[in-house]
């Protein structure tokens, strides 16, 4: 795993092709076909759609559904938009998918950071068991939770019912054995010597934890993080269901059930103003992104 | 103006918002008595919260001790028992026949029958309808506060572009059928279109069987008996798969469910549908319809027995709240939902306010009080009716002639639910053995009930 | 550590007890609501018939009520067929793509990067938007497309032969790009000497792609073949929000069918009948998943 976890460089010493292959005039012929291929091929694939999409959100709906591929044949609408943000409170969707990909995010580096420095750093007695129970969720398939969890959240220990509330959607986030292990290894490839120089110039859990431990994590930080909000902004069939009020929905949740009552200019300008925040966030962060991808094959399971 | 009613849309939500998170921590700190009532599907159009508050600042002038708060609600069966336990379900609520049996029975609605006593309009109910919230005993349970009959829905523009004359819309379903193959041969949208997912099909499928004379369902509580296999059904399919397959008048989206197909509707691609014929309101309110292409007609009757599918729903109140509230609750239903049918003040007040926001006024219904009362409460209102009555004349002049029929009472959308993969094979699938289909429904359904 | 000859209360706080205790604290927490107290229920549930205010035993009836359900077996034929189409197309696309790029001298990184594009627009958007597109009617998206190469236009999800295959595209579109990102890496750790070798052998390209980087690749493959049986497995998205497992049931998949159970009967849930199918699905999984731990350990290992 620790092989693994330094970002995967973009350039290796060399491929399947050598120096003297990529002289020969065929091979030549054939990268340069292979550009073509993969340029068109994935602009189509990769980029085509959100494009659509992004002219579509300015199109007016007859133009859309009669001439899909025509380029704004009877001009643009810029109404649909504001239409989109106000009319169909995007805005206020807009504001509770980031509530709770914030909220997912804190939850999840809360739990995930001060459970790996409990089991690989503090380790006290009861650190195997613990490491146990907690690895023993990744072989139970999140399918099996749904009703229970679902339950949880309708009728909890505490009494009264944490539905149309966001810790409904936080907390279960948080409960992800995958991000612990990730961090669990990674404090693990730490130097133990520079705890033990910080533990003989007194240093306590606490300050060992948030000025050592955490700024040595900031690459697995990175990569956790990219896990959660982008986990968060993904998911629909939870929120879906704990989250029963519109009024507290994000957009993954609204989207299909307002999907019927708007006109489709409108609803398309939804669907592209929804694709902003993931965009922005792959264009900032998008070597944090393809590492985490590289990373975690193992996310889905 | 319209941004004017979106800030208070928005404004009345965020107060509902705020009011419903401290009904949780706490009671009422005014004294008053709060009351959480339904108001519209997510998505209703500002105007619609407008007349809602106005509606509202009305009842509480009246009842200065109550206040109302408006939550946005739909009825959805499976999370029901949900929200009930998780107590996000509005105080005061509606529920349709289909269910209003079952949910009473399950003791998740309130008695309500001392209260309609005291009101004294209970043996002004229609009784066929009455019968539909009351359990063995003869208890109340509920207000029927609405009830609609099947109507053929269709768009006179398309009928226009086809040749065809939008006074003069189908009576029989070979008019239907011809009309259809009319519209999409001339303009290329669905002639005839028909819903399939959702429980939507099975409802559709029951309304044409009855129209054809069959039934899905005979017996009484307690000893159901599946018939599915009946001459009316397979003749209802039989249109379908003629529509779909020789004519191909049906359009190309085959799954639709009561939002989609409204949807695909008001947007000018469907040139008839069949649904509840109080969806005026809704095509206007949640959908955008234009009224001007908007048409209704009686669905057309053929074979012995057959008779117009009926429902509806009724006002409930939650078996959760307290004596206080309960009392409110009904103060509520009598003034929000049931005074307009019986008192000629009530009736223009309430018109008045929903023409003043543009809502629809005059969306033709069947009674749930008797015809007379409900013939006289249409003069009440005359003045204000502002749907397009001449459009909809095929209804008022055929829909008295017909016999309605309710929904069938066991299981019934899990009934619907099977029947939604019936209407989805015939319309999908051009070599569908309606036959079969109908056998292994049957015997499914048959299944179902004996549960 | 010193050896502590007795633990007392006292020791025990003094050696960081209840600092480490604060730390265990949130993970135990949350785990124990949400995760183990849940995957306890889950079991017990299952054995139980609830109306969300009393439960009673029903031993096994729920599993054989689900078990004789017709819908079963076409959800569990249809989970299969999803899953094999899946294989099919959607599983070798990725390898090779991410060998063709690895190959590239320049642009790479924006190789990747339009790769990587479909898997950052939300599921729920991707499948929303690709509904549209794949409207029946001659002037649907993919039939306008179809319509310039002479084709005539496709059904798509209006028809029992052709729904699945066009759930199976968009997903495959959904995931390539992750994908395509794990190949990647991974053929960066492919040794050049073993190239350099096989080359001084005299190994055309296509020999050393066969005999050189799939063996290579022969590890992460097979990971990324079980983590996408496990996706396939538990697919719900897209029946649900494409066609509602229509037309006439013909995508209507397991996960789907938990869901109905509990969250779409007409009133109330099934929840017993919902989590004991939700078992037997789970124990399928936890197996496959067991070994894609056990091969992660020892790939990792290595």
């Amino acid at each position: 795993m620790s092989r693994r976890t330094p970002a995967p460089e973009l350039e290796a010493d060399r491929g399947i092709l050598s120096a003297f292959d990529r002289r020969r005039g065929g091979v030549r012929i054939g990268m340069t076909a292979v550009h073509v291929v993969l340029a068109v091929g994935l602009v189509v694939a990769g980029l085509g759609p959100i494009l659509w999409l992004a002219k579509a959100a300015v199109t007016p709906t007859q133009d859309t559904i009669q001439q899909p591929l025509a380029l704004f044949p009877n001009g643009i609408d810029w109404a649909n938009l504001s239409q989109a943000w106000i009319d169909v409170q995007i805005d206020q969707y807009f504001l509770n998918t980031i509530v709770i990909a914030v909220g997912s995010w804190f939850m999840t580096l809360l739990v995930a950071t001060t459970g790996g420095y409990t089991l690989s750093v503090l380790k006290p007695r009861y650190w195997k068991v613990l490491n146990g129970a907690v690895l023993a969720t990744l072989f139970i398939p999140s399918v099996v939770l749904l009703v229970p969890l679902y339950l949880t959240v309708v009728r909890p220990v505490t009494g009264g019912s944490l539905l149309n509330n966001y810790f409904a959607v936080w907390l279960p986030a948080a409960a992800n054995a995958f991000t612990i292990l990730l961090v669990k290894r990674f404090f693990d490839s730490l130097p133990r010597e520079v705890f033990e120089a910080a533990r003989t110039d007194g240093a306590g859990p606490f300050r060992l934890f948030w000025s050592i431990v955490l700024p040595m994590s900031r690459p697995i930080l990175g990569v956790v993080s990219v896990f959660a909000i982008i986990a968060a902004l993904k998911d629909y069939l939870w929120p879906s269901l704990v989250l029963p009020d519109p009024r507290v929905q994000p957009l993954s949740v609204r989207l299909p059930a307002i999907q019927s009552q708007v006109e489709l200019d409108v609803f398309l300008a939804a669907l592209a103003i929804s694709t902003i925040i993931p965009i922005v966030l792959f264009l900032v962060f998008q070597r944090v992104f393809l590492r985490s991808a590289g990373l975690g094959g193992a996310v889905k399971g | 103006m319209k941004s004017r009613s979106k800030a208070l849309a928005a404004s009345l939500a965020a107060v509902g918002l705020v009011a419903s998170l401290a009904a949780c921590s706490a009671g009422s700190s005014s004294g008053k008595t709060e009351l959480r009532v339904a108001t519209f599907p997510p998505g209703a159009d500002a105007a619609a919260y407008e007349a809602f508050a106005a509606q509202e600042e009305q009842f509480e002038k009246a009842n200065p001790d109550i206040d109302i708060i408006g939550v946005e609600y739909e009825w959805e069966g499976p999370t029901f028992a949900v929200q009930l336990a998780g107590g996000s379900l509005p105080d005061v609520f509606t529920v349709p026949f289909t269910d209003s049996k079952t949910l009473l029975e399950n003791g998740q609605l309130m008695d309500v029958t001392a209260e309609v006593e005291e009101l004294g309009y209970a043996d002004k109910f229609n009784p066929i309808i009455l019968e539909q919230v009351q359990d063995a005993d003869g208890n109340i349970f509920g207000f029927p506060r609405q009830a609609y009959a099947m109507g053929l829905h269709y768009n006179r523009d398309l009928f226009e572009q086809a040749g065809l004359d939008p006074d003069a819309p189908p009576t029989t379903w070979d008019e239907v059928r011809e009309a259809a193959k009319a519209i999409s041969e001339a303009t290329g949208k669905a002639g005839f279109a028909q819903m399939s997912m959702n429980n939507t099909g099975g409802w559709q499928l029951t309304a044409a069987t009855i129209a054809h004379g069959g039934r899905t369902q005979e017996g009484t509580t307690g000893s159901y008996t599946s018939t599915i296999n009946n001459p009316g059904t397979v003749a209802a399919l039989e249109f379908l798969h003629d529509l779909r397959w020789e004519d191909n008048s049906m359009g190309s989206n085959f799954l639709l469910d009561w939002g989609t197909i409204n949807q695909e509707f008001a947007a000018g691609n469907i040139g008839m549908y069949t649904s509840g014929s109080d969806v005026y309101t809704a095509l206007v309110r949640d959908f955008s319809l234009d009224p001007a292409v908007y048409g209704l007609t009686v669905i057309p009757l053929e074979g012995d027995d057959a008779g117009v599918l009926g429902g509806g729903d009724i006002a409930v109140v939650s078996p959760t709240v307290s004596e206080a509230e309960k009392a409110a609750a009904v103060k509520w239903i009598d003034w929000y939902y049931m005074q307009k049918l019986l008192n000629k003040d009530a009736a223009v007040l309430d018109a008045q306010t929903l023409v003043d926001s543009g809502q629809a006024v005059g969306t033709p219904v069947l009674p749930v009080l008797d015809q007379e009362t409900y013939l006289e409460s249409r003069e009440w209102i005359a003045d204000l009716i502002n749907v397009p009555l001449d459009q909809m004349t095929g209804f008022f002049d055929g829909i008295f002639e017909q016999t309605p029929v309710g929904e069938p009472k066991g299981k019934t959308q899990e009934i619907y639910a099977l029947l939604d993969t019936v209407v989805q094979a015939v319309l999908t699938d051009q070599n569908a053995d309606i036959d079969a289909l109908l056998t292994k429904a049957d015997a499914d359904a048959q299944a179902l009930l004996d549960e | 550590m010193t050896r502590t000859p007795k633990r007392t209360p006292a020791t025990w706080l003094r050696g960081g007890g209840l600092s480490t205790l604060v730390f265990a604290l949130p993970m135990v927490l949350v785990f124990a609501v949400f995760s183990w107290s849940p995957i306890v229920q889950s079991f017990v549930m299952s054995l139980q018939k609830t109306n969300l205010i009393t439960s009673e035993w029903v031993g096994l009836d729920n599993f054989v009520r689900v078990l004789s359900d017709p819908l079963l077996g076409t959800a569990v034929v249809n989970t299969l067929y999803f899953a094999a189409l899946a294989l099919v197309f959607g599983f070798p696309l990725p390898i090779l793509l991410a060998v063709l790029m690895s190959e590239v001298r320049r642009g790479k990184g924006v190789y990747s990067a339009l790769a990587y594009l479909p898997v950052i627009i939300p599921p729920v958007v991707a499948v929303l938007l690709w509904k549209f597109f794949y409207d029946a009617s001659p002037t649907g998206v993919f039939n306008s497309v179809l319509g310039w190469a002479g084709i005539p236009p496709q059904p798509w999800l209006q028809a029992q032969a052709t729904a699945m295959p066009s759930l199976v595209l968009e997903a495959t579109w959904a995931a390539a790009g992750g994908s395509i990102i794990i190949y990647l890496a991974a053929l960066l750790s492919v040794p050049p000497e073993l190239y350099d070798a096989a080359e001084v052998d005299g190994a055309s390209i296509w020999h050393k792609i066969w005999h050189v980087t799939l063996p290579q690749l022969r590890g992460v493959i097979f990971i990324m073949l079980i983590l996408q049986v496990l996706a396939t497995a538990q697919v719900f998205l897209e029946p649900f929000l494409f066609t509602g497992g229509g037309p006439n049931n013909a995508t209507v998949t397991v996960l789907l069918l938990i869901y109905r159970y509990a969250f779409q009967n007409s009133l109330g849930g099934n929840y017993g009948e919902a989590t004991a199918l939700s078992v037997l699905l789970a124990i399928v999984l936890a197996l496959l998943s067991f070994v894609y731990f056990k091969l992660t350990d020892k790939w990792s290992a290595s």
